[in-house]
């Protein structure tokens, strides 16, 4: 039986009419990070389009091989960017996980993982366990903050030597809560932190909120708003995906905001793009179209409705790291530079190739993370050119990768968020101490 | 059973990790940057010379054949292993070995990216000049298997211009060198030049040595808009008449225009038949002498318009309609067939509008652009592929644009090779006389017809190897 009879109708055409795209020159190779890292002709996304072509053509079965084979990929959108066709690279690989995921099922872990991220009261349960648990699992790391594992479990991606940030005991939206309303605020936005900036590195979330409302911009966290989906969504679950969109979409429609602003590239381009992908109800989509067009990243926020707080010095000699899904998925790349040089005392040392992947991709780090780290050093590889002290980025998986690399290689380095360089400054002016960063 | 001797013998010769037999990393190496498929039964990354030679030992004592390949983006089905049998991938090979900045030459590997290769050249301070569309992800060793060229090859020439010597692993698995690396001089008849554009029908490449040029120190660019494409063909004829030989000189034609503008919006003219985009470089002196006899050549062959770059983001200006014809075409049809033709600089009129004519009666869309300076055309078809009624009309189409170019007295390839893609029409050019040379000199150096077989001057010969049962899975359930 040819395999295409058990993949949607629909999702067969819009595989074929992407592969009527695809003239296989092979341009993708050169951007393709795992490429680059493996060689591996599977690795870019000229190889996987062959694999769906041979799908298509009954030439081979939704196999376990092509599975693994799309794993590997960082859905760094490189390729997608570079194709000279416009062959939609980044959605059809997204699309045969999906078929991939039903014909084979994903890995028990993932599996339970996003089950769990179903069920948002359950997630977070089992996040503050997790920070409970934190200590036995982890051990403090000797010469920072964070933790390194205790038992290093390779399967699960927590290597010997592994540095994983420290999980927070409560989440930001509830320390959100004990701030008093702003009297005259230029604008009411609702904040979407994702699951990084609420768990992960709430201290960058409070910085997001303390930098809007330094510049009279008062930031709301709905109350049931939980992950965008883009892990589940982007690893083949496109069910997780969709119940969590919806009920992001349901939640943030329900109150009236002049725009949502994310802080994290993936849930941003989610919000602003790929929702219109990922929902399953045309009610849901519909209701999505029109907030779609309000979901700015801070910083393109910020850039569009001017700074009024004054900014004080950083003196900090700094680089930019353009994450994959605020470059190329949201389209942001001046914003934050544009802000980070209103920084006075701040020096903005430019890297070679800023936006190329650092490795993450999610997920990715989690499942491939030899490859990964190989992907990651040659980011710091170019980031230690620049002389920089600090890296500064909009995407907290990055740093996560990024701080986890540099431990690794001994270096002195650290990663913040962009809003808490800005943060840092518009707390250096009120004359109190800069808090983070 | 020979097929598990084989493939042991393969893991020991190279390691197991680099013998790949799952069906989805053949499939992955089963094509190029055209559209024709087939399975090898194995892929194979050597390391080393001696690797290779080793594989290619085995592949002759078995019997096998053997289709080496780089970067896969060449666009005449080169590095398609047609017979099955082993894909040799050369990508391992990726070591710049030595830019001899006082010799002005570069020693490399076969599998180092050809764009790496240029910008290490340029960084020592010299220049590379061969510079395929491709060369981003193409490789050195495809590059001389297929003879590369790209726009610049009107002043600079082609690959083969810069080949001084090349190590090759013959056949029989013993590894000889050719040509010479000093200065390219061998004793005796040029035998790099042999190997040069043979595809891997003959040996394969493991170390090339390049010439260098300097760089040129000042470049300017200019694009002007004719009315009439005969226009544009006289001015590129007056260009040259004049003693101007341009670095490039790139023609787009009316249909390349309009689907350009319906996609930039950049203000291009749509009633034009022709746009030529020059680029000239030497000394800053000589730059702007040239510049103005070009403006003067063009202004006089009836331009519309000639616009010459003050800075770099104008040079990016100018290139941008050049650079968007990819994407612009695949506003009109998904697919995008790049073919290759090469006529006499003065026909190039004639071809452009016998290409008008042919799209008409097949009933297919087509644009054409491509380096008027020396006749290399590049019509494009633009089809859709998962339509087999368009895809026929679309071979048509092609099968007789290479009938039109040798009718013009022009020649099958300029710049993408033979293959098996143009094999076909090869005999027209060569004549029997030429065909029986090259299948002499193929028997006299690959006997048992085991590298790269049906490409070029084996197109069509029966499989080397006896053809295996359907279902057998051979080697690859070992």
């Amino acid at each position: 039986m040819v395999v295409t009879a058990r993949v949607a109708p629909e999702v067969v055409r819009r595989w074929r009419a992407g592969l009527a795209r695809c003239i296989r020159c092979g341009t993708c190779r050169s951007v393709c990070p795992v490429l680059e890292a493996t060689g591996d002709e599977s690795g870019a996304a000229r190889g996987k389009m062959r694999l769906v072509e041979a799908v298509v053509r009954g030439e081979l079965d939704l196999t376990r091989g092509m599975q693994e084979r799309f794993s590997r990929c960082l859905l760094c959108k490189a390729c997608t960017a570079a194709c000279p066709s416009g062959v939609p690279t980044d959605a059809l690989i997204v699309s045969a996980r999906t078929a991939l995921a039903r014909e084979n099922a994903l890995a028990l872990a993932r599996r339970v993982a996003f089950t769990g991220l179903r069920y948002r009261r359950v997630f977070e349960a089992g996040l503050r366990l997790g920070a409970l648990f934190q200590r036995a699992v982890f051990r403090p790391a000797p010469d920072g903050p964070g933790r390194l594992p205790r038992i290093p479990l390779p399967s699960a991606g927590l290597h010997a030597r592994r540095l994983v940030p420290e999980l927070a005991r409560r989440p930001l939206r509830a320390l959100l809560r004990e701030l008093a309303p702003l009297p005259h605020p230029r604008a009411r936005v609702a904040f979407f932190p994702g699951c990084m900036l609420t768990w992960v590195y709430p201290e960058a979330g409070l910085a997001v909120v303390r930098l809007l409302r330094a510049n009279g911009i008062e930031p709301v966290v709905p109350e049931e708003i939980g992950c965008c989906g883009v892990p589940a969504a982007t690893s083949g679950d496109a069910a997780t995906g969709a119940l969590l969109a919806a009920a992001n979409v349901a939640a943030l429609s329900a109150g009236s905001f002049d725009a949502v602003v994310t802080a994290c590239g993936s849930c941003g381009a989610a919000l602003a793009h790929d929702y219109g992908e990922t929902l399953a109800d045309p009610a849901a989509r519909e209701r999505w179209r029109a907030l779609s067009a309000k979901v700015r990243d801070v910083t393109s926020f910020l850039a569009e409705v001017g700074l009024t707080a004054p900014l004080g010095p950083v003196p900090e000699r700094v680089t930019y790291h353009d994450p994959c899904h605020l470059a190329r998925g949201m389209g942001v790349t001046r914003e934050p530079r544009a802000l980070l040089r209103q920084v006075p005392g701040l020096t903005l040392a430019e890297m070679k190739e800023p936006a190329r992947c650092c490795g993450a991709g999610g997920t990715f780090s989690l499942s491939h993370y030899e490859l990964s780290r190989r992907i990651g050093d040659r980011k710091l590889d170019d980031v230690a050119g620049t002389g920089a002290a600090l890296v500064v980025t909009g995407c907290s998986a990055c740093r996560m990768h990024m701080a986890d690399g540099i431990r690794q290689r001994g270096e002195a380095l650290r990663v913040v968020h962009t809003a808490e360089v800005l943060a840092r400054s518009v707390d250096a002016a009120a004359g109190r101490e800069a808090r983070h960063g | 059973m020979a097929d598990r001797d084989l493939l042991r013998a393969l893991r020991q010769a190279v390691g197991a990790e680099h013998v790949l037999t799952a069906v989805e990393d053949r499939l992955c190496h089963s094509h190029d940057a055209t559209f024709r498929d087939a399975l090898p039964d194995l892929v194979v990354s050597p390391g080393s010379t001696a690797e290779v030679a080793a594989v290619v030992r085995l592949a002759a004592a078995h019997r096998v054949p053997l289709t080496p390949r780089g970067a896969a983006s060449g666009l005449s089905g080169g590095a398609v292993p047609l017979h099955g049998g082993i894909a040799l991938s050369l990508t391992r090979l990726d070591r710049i070995l030595a830019i001899d900045v006082a010799g002005r030459r570069a020693v490399v590997e076969p599998g180092v990216v050809t764009a790496a290769q240029a910008a290490a050249a340029w960084e020592a301070g010299l220049f590379y000049p061969p510079d395929p569309a491709s060369a981003r992800m193409s490789t050195v060793g495809g590059n001389v298997a297929e003879c590369a060229g790209g726009p610049r090859g009107l002043k600079y020439g082609v690959t083969r211009d810069y080949v001084l010597a090349l190590e090759v692993v013959l056949p029989d698995g013993t590894v000889a060198e050719v040509g010479d690396p000093l200065d390219g001089e061998g004793c005796g008849p040029d035998w790099a030049m042999l190997l040069v554009g043979s595809e891997g029908t003959l040996g394969i490449v493991t170390r090339i040595t390049l010439r260098l040029v300097g760089r040129p120190a000042a470049q300017r660019t200019a694009l002007a808009i004719f009315d009439r494409l005969d226009d544009a063909a006289a001015a590129v004829s007056a260009t040259i008449a004049a003693g101007v030989v341009p670095t490039t000189l790139e023609l787009m034609d009316g249909a390349t225009l309009r689907a350009v503008e319906a996609y930039l919006h950049a203000g291009l003219p749509t009633d034009a038949e022709a746009a030529l985009l020059v680029e000239l470089d030497g000394t800053p002196g000589a730059v702007e002498a040239q510049l103005r006899q070009v403006d003067e050549a063009f202004r006089r062959q009836g331009a519309r318009d000639v616009q010459v770059a003050g800075s770099p983001a104008d040079v990016e200006r100018l290139w941008r309609a050049r650079r968007a014809i990819s994407a612009a075409c695949g506003q009109l049809n998904p697919t995008k067939i790049s073919e290759d033709a090469t006529v006499p600089r003065s026909r190039v009129p004639a071809l452009v509008r016998e290409v008008g004519e042919i799209a008409r009666r097949h009933g297919v869309k087509m644009v054409v652009f491509g380096h008027a300076g020396d006749g290399n055309l590049h019509p494009n078809v633009l089809t859709n592929r998962d339509d087999p009624a368009e895809m026929e009309r679309a071979e048509a189409a092609i099968g007789d644009l290479f009938a039109a170019a040798l009718a013009l007295g022009g020649t099958l390839s300029g710049e993408h090779g033979i293959g098996c893609m143009k094999a076909p029409w090869l005999e027209r050019e060569l004549g029997a006389a030429g065909m029986a040379l090259g299948r002499g000199v193929k028997e006299a150096l690959d006997p048992a017809g085991l590298l790269n077989p049906g490409k070029m001057f084996t197109f069509g010969a029966a499989p080397v190897a006896p053809p295996r049962e359907p279902g057998q899975t051979g080697w690859h359930a070992a």
